[in-house]
């Protein structure tokens, strides 16, 4: 088992397979989307509060003799490019380039018209930076750039405000995948059960009503093998039976003619060997009624008349006028002691059960010997057996008494090995249990007691 | 006795044909059910062993269409072993006793001699054995000796001699013997049947116990 690992498909990994790239990809995608939007938002509303000064200072600039000025007192400057996060730097620049007032460094602004105004990114002493730049009516250039420590941070919130929840929901989901695929896949336990609680005979279809859509088509594919395996077994009974029961006309004509030549005067050796002959017509007409038996004890229950409630009592009343007869014949006692127990099963099958217990029974006990047929409760449980007083079922065979066709060495009679055979065919039929004991009172462990347990309540029986 | 053979199978048809005819009965033979239909509308037969298996229409509905018409004759099916259903069917549909396949001769002969008793039973008197029943008189006497029956007794006597070679359980035997004002106990059943018992010994007659069940009416003749 450890040399050859297959490593089989798992449902949930197979899912998570899927779904964990899948949600990859989408996070992706969300997290690009969302960067985009909450740049926008971000540059939007800083722009307008950085055109703001560059507009004032724009205003406050004077021509004088040498030149333009910005008529501005220092902390009316510094007012104007506070900020609590970023740093901000102003330039104007004259239209021919020279820078006016402000920080020098500033690159150069685009060309603009006379009023126009632009927003555009730069680098100041090697840092990102956004500029606001208008130029005048006197066609004075006015900049103002800012750090982007502030944008910066409202993208990561807007950011993280919108791909956490989408996190959680993702991870959550996973959770409930690897979860949901137990209880998705529920049914199946189902299933399992209902096959695994039958009997090696019960082919009937499994309900598809009673599972989900999604396993319907694999329960009617199911269901129609099932159907197949039905109606070959069928077929193979229907021949069964049919082949026994042609055999039986045929032997009962031969069984006729012979028993009729024995009763004419014959010499000694004639009559010996007819008698053979009848002995083996009799063997022959009973392997073909037990042939026949087993058939029918392996087909459905529904076809051989369903189940109905039968009382064990009855069945063995029914048995005693066939059987009374064939004990006194071999001067066995037959005895009973019979009380009143219901079983829900067949009838036919039933009979034929007890019918060949007897059969064995009188087969093997010697003449003098006692067989005494038992039905009743014990403990709830409905119980059929017959024991004798012959030489018993030695422990060794016990386990395979029950095999078709199978003879304990070295036993006298002229039985084929079916007869116990059918006993256990018809105890499945009915979930009782068969078992092998000494009989009662018995202390030498002499004899053998066959006894069939039914359940207690009345299952579903197949 | 006329007795009409329906049985498809040519060579059980001669052997049961051989048997009827040596016991001195008159024996015609019917092949397919059709035949046998006809056979039946055609005269009055004392028995019909009839098989259920036949080549056109089936024993049973042989079986059915002869009842249709009230026809009193006595009709033994010859059936399956595995077919119980074709027992209860064919006494649902009026057969009056069933043998399956195969069969011995001595137990064939057997039945159909209960059957033909049956018709031949309002005889003033029977003998069975060494002993002989005035049915009309209610007596019964052993090699000319008279020998007195209680109600009960006699009454058994009846039971066991409509069903001989049958097995009749105390419970069926308690039923058959009560009467509107009592109840018979199987206790009562084992008494009656000793004293029965006791009296009839003599004649070969012969009541078997079957143990913890009823009991067998034996007669020696077979």
């Amino acid at each position: 088992m450890a040399s050859r690992v297959i490593r089989r498909s798992s449902i949930r990994r197979r899912l998570l397979l899927f779904l964990i790239p899948s949600f990859l990809l989408l996070a992706v995608g969300a997290a690009a989307v969302t960067y985009y939007v909450a740049l926008r938002v971000a540059t939007f509303a800083y722009d307008r509060s950085l055109l703001d000064p560059a507009l004032d200072m724009a205003a406050n600039v004077r021509m004088d003799a040498d030149g333009p000025r910005l008529a501005m007192l220092q902390q009316a400057q510094e007012a104007l490019l506070y900020d609590h996060e970023d740093t901000l730097v102003f330039q104007i620049r004259a239209p021919g380039g020279a820078v006016v007032a402000g920080d020098e460094d500033l690159n150069l602004p685009p060309n603009l018209a006379p009023g126009e105004r632009s927003f555009f990114d730069s680098r100041y002493h090697g840092e990102p930076v956004r500029v606001a730049a208008v130029r005048s009516s006197s066609g004075l250039y006015v900049q103002v750039a800012e750090t982007l420590h502030k944008r910066n941070r409202l993208i990561w919130e807007i950011l993280a405000a919108g791909l956490l929840p989408a996190l959680l929901i993702a991870l959550a989901t996973l959770a409930l995948a690897w979860t949901g695929v137990a209880r998705g896949i529920a049914p199946l336990a189902w299933i399992r059960t209902q096959l695994l609680g039958r009997t090696p005979h019960d082919l009937r279809p499994l309900d598809e009503h009673a599972t989900p859509v999604e396993i319907a088509p694999a329960i009617e594919a199911l269901n129609r093998l099932l159907a197949q395996l039905r109606e070959s077994n069928e077929m193979q009974q229907r021949f069964l039976a049919n082949a026994a029961h042609q055999l039986r006309t045929p032997l009962a004509g031969l069984q006729m003619h012979l028993e009729l030549l024995l009763r004419r005067d014959l010499s000694p050796e004639v009559r010996e060997e007819i008698a053979g002959m009848h002995v083996a017509t009799v063997r022959a007409g009973h392997l073909a009624n037990q042939l026949l038996a087993l058939a029918k004890a392996e087909a459905s229950m529904d076809d051989s008349g369903g189940l109905a409630t039968v009382d064990l009592h009855g069945v063995a009343d029914h048995a005693v006028q066939e059987w009374v007869q064939r004990a006194i014949a071999r001067d066995i006692d037959l005895g009973f002691v019979l009380e009143h127990a219901t079983v829900p099963g067949n009838a036919v099958l039933l009979g034929e059960l007890l019918d060949n217990l007897l059969d064995n029974a009188l087969r093997y006990t010697p003449p003098g010997g006692s067989v005494t047929v038992r039905c009743g409760s014990e403990l709830g449980y409905p119980y059929l057996s017959v024991e004798d007083n012959g030489p018993g079922i030695p422990e060794s065979a016990h386990g395979r008494v029950f095999e078709r066709f199978y003879r304990i060495q070295g036993t006298p009679g002229d039985g084929a090995g079916l007869g116990l055979a059918i006993v256990k065919e018809v105890a499945l039929r009915h979930r009782g249990v068969l078992r092998i004991e000494s009989p009662n009172g018995n202390d030498q462990g002499r004899g053998t007691r066959i006894v069939i347990r039914f359940p207690a309540a009345a299952p579903e029986i197949t | 006795m006329r007795i009409l053979v329906v049985e498809d199978d040519s060579l059980l048809a001669q052997g049961l044909t051989r048997v009827l005819a040596r016991a001195g009965h008159a024996v015609d033979r019917a092949e397919t059910g059709v035949q046998a239909d006809r056979a039946l509308r055609a005269a009055s037969y004392d028995l019909v062993v009839l098989d259920i298996g036949l080549p056109d229409i089936d024993g049973f509905e042989v079986l059915r269409r002869l009842r249709l018409r009230h026809a009193a004759v006595n009709v033994l099916v010859l059936t399956a072993r595995d077919a119980i259903e074709d027992r209860v069917h064919g006494l649902d549909l009026g057969a009056d006793d069933y043998l399956t396949k195969p069969f011995s001769v001595t137990e064939f002969e057997a039945r159909v001699r209960a059957l033909l008793r049956r018709v031949s039973l309002p005889a003033s008197a029977v003998s069975v054995g060494r002993l002989t029943v005035d049915v009309e008189a209610k007596r019964i006497s052993i090699n000319g000796t008279l020998i007195e029956l209680t109600v009960r007794e006699w009454a058994l006597l009846e039971l066991f001699m409509a069903r001989p070679g049958r097995v009749l359980s105390k419970e069926q035997i308690a039923q058959q013997l009560a009467d509107c004002d009592s109840q018979l106990t199987t206790n009562a059943v084992e008494v009656y049947v000793s004293r029965l018992r006791a009296k009839i010994e003599m004649a070969g007659v012969r009541i078997r116990t079957v143990r913890g069940f009823g009991y067998l009416w034996e007669t020696t003749d077979g």
